[in-house]
């Protein structure tokens, strides 16, 4: 009995050594790191690798230095005239070397023509099978990434002009896939691949990065990827596309700075394609119930590309905020979208 | 530990010695792609600032548990000051009367990690703030110092 009590003793002895040790080993475990010098990692782009806003950079996101691993999770929100973005994702940095993320995003449009579309087709009985909800139409978007440096040094080779250099891969999923070939895309998955480029030049505080992505996507691929014409014709042309982040540092935790990202051509002067039938094949119908503007106004303008200034303030290791106006030209069929941007980006 | 002291030692004498002789340099100059302006060196308040500069860096340091117990035990402050700033002096345009050892002497047993370097990197802000040193100066030693990484850290 004695001895059977001493074992049980024991037992919870060693449970509670084993629970201090993985609650020690959780608050100073030997993996956990975050050494890098602050605002060096990035913040959270809305691919949910680490870089600016929209532009992924070399660097590998979380402070962790080489020495260790950290994390993050961020929180952003795009307000535009015609749509409302929420994005939220993670992403971990492995030994400032590797860098895993996800992000999921939340779309909501308020287009009063798609939204009249959907309410004529939905009354007159035109199918179902648009993606189009008269009152609510929203989209979701999951993107996976990874992200390997290959060679060089953002921060620390000032006596050389090799940038730190990283290959990166996305998968993005657009959940709505109706909506999305309505609005005349052919793919709602697809993957992107970026090399990206980034140095910290001291002397004038300032970090540029320059990034190549191979990618087919319309908005980022909201609206997802490639294009059909309304005969059937679909084709997903990847291309490679430029984007460029500069960022001046006016203090050690505050940032400013642009970003400018390229985007392509694939959805121009497309109108909506209605079941097959595109909006031209509806204009006749719009026509007759007193609606002939609606069908010009169902023609998707040439799609710009994305600018936005910003600024971002890290008080402290855990939190940092970015704050920026954006400059995303015509969406969609929504003509010169100027907004706002709104991120929190929580570090471990 | 003993055989640390030792080579302290032994290099406290060859440092006389050297003096004696006339200074020969253990480090060069670093060359950052951008330059250092000419101006840093007044920036920082002259000999006598960056001396101010390098007293609040070692304060910052000795303070910051990261990084304190390894020049408790291997460094010699008061030695360790007076080198540097003949350093910071030199990377920052100065002229180059440095007597200490190279960086990669003084530092290969350390064992330094990149995070105990950004330990010391946040201690240099710090102490640029404290000495009233406007960011974009701290800047330019902190330019001056990064590629020194290259033989200080060495895990
Ligand atoms: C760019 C950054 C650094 C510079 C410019 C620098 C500069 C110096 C200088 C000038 C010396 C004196 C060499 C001599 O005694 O002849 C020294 C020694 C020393 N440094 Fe650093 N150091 C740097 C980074 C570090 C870091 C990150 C650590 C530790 C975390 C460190 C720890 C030491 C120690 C312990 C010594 C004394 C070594 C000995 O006397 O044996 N240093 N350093």
């Amino acid at each position: 009995m004695k001895r059977v009590r001493l074992g049980g003793l024991r037992l919870l002895q060693s449970a509670a050594l084993l629970v201090t040790a993985v609650c020690s080993s959780a608050a100073h475990a030997d993996w956990y790191n975050d050494g890098k010098v602050l605002l060096t990692g990035g913040v959270f782009t809305v691919d949910g690798a680490g870089g600016g806003g929209a532009v992924p950079w070399a660097t590998i996101s979380g402070y962790e230095t080489r020495d260790g691993i950290n994390g993050s999770a961020a929180f952003t929100y795009v307000n535009l005239p015609a749509l409302q973005v929420s994005f939220y994702g993670v992403n971990v940095g492995f030994y400032d070397r590797l860098e895993l993320s996800y992000v999921t995003a939340r779309l909501s449009l308020n287009l009063s023509n798609v939204d009249l579309v959907g309410l004529l087709t939905q009354s007159l009985n035109l199918g179902d099978s648009l993606g189009i909800n008269a009152w609510n139409n929203t989209l979701q978007m999951d993107t996976y990434g990874a992200k390997l440096r290959l060679f060089g040094d953002a921060v620390y080779t000032s006596d050389s002009w090799i940038p730190q250099v990283s290959l990166g891969g996305l998968y993005k999923n657009n959940m709505s896939k109706d909506l999305v070939h309505t609005l005349g895309a052919n793919k709602n998955k697809d993957y992107e691949v970026y090399l990206a480029a980034t140095k910290v030049l001291f002397p004038i505080s300032t970090l540029v990065n320059y990034t190549a992505r191979y990618t087919s996507a319309n908005e980022d691929g909201l609206v997802g990827f490639g294009e059909c014409s309304g005969n059937g014709n679909c084709t997903n042309k990847r291309k490679i596309r430029s984007e460029v982040s500069i960022a001046h540092l006016v203090a050690k935790n505050t940032a400013i700075g642009g970003e400018w990202q390229q985007h392509g051509d694939n959805l121009d002067g497309k109108s909506l394609n209605l079941n097959g039938l595109d909006t031209q094949g509806l204009a006749s119908l719009l026509q007759n119930l007193g609606l002939g503007g609606l069908s010009n106004s169902l023609t998707q303008k040439k799609e710009g590309d994305w600018f936005d200034l910003f600024m971002a303030y890290a008080p402290n290791k855990h939190i940092s905020f970015v704050v920026a106006y954006l400059m995303f030209g015509n969406i969609s069929v929504a003509p010169d979208q100027n907004g706002f941007y709104f991120s929190t980006h929580l570090t471990f | 530990m003993t055989i640390r002291k030792s080579t302290l030692s032994l290099c406290a004498a060859l440092l006389a010695l050297c003096s004696a002789s006339g200074a020969i340099a253990g480090e060069t100059k670093t060359k950052p792609i951008m330059g250092i302006p000419a101006s840093s060196v007044a920036a920082f308040g002259g000999v006598d600032g960056i001396h101010n500069w390098v007293e609040s860096l070692f304060y910052y340091i000795m303070l910051d548990n990261r990084i304190n117990y390894i020049f408790k035990e291997f460094g010699n402050v008061d030695r360790q000051i007076a080198l540097n700033t003949q350093l910071e002096h030199m990377v920052l345009g100065g002229p180059n009367e440095y007597q200490g050892a190279s960086m990669s002497a003084a530092h290969a047993d350390l064992g330094i990690t990149m995070t105990k370097f950004n330990a010391v990197v946040e201690a240099a802000y710090n102490a640029c703030e404290r000495n009233n040193i406007p960011y974009y100066n701290c800047n330019d030693l902190i330019a001056a110092l990064a590629p020194f990484t290259r033989v200080i850290v060495t895990r």
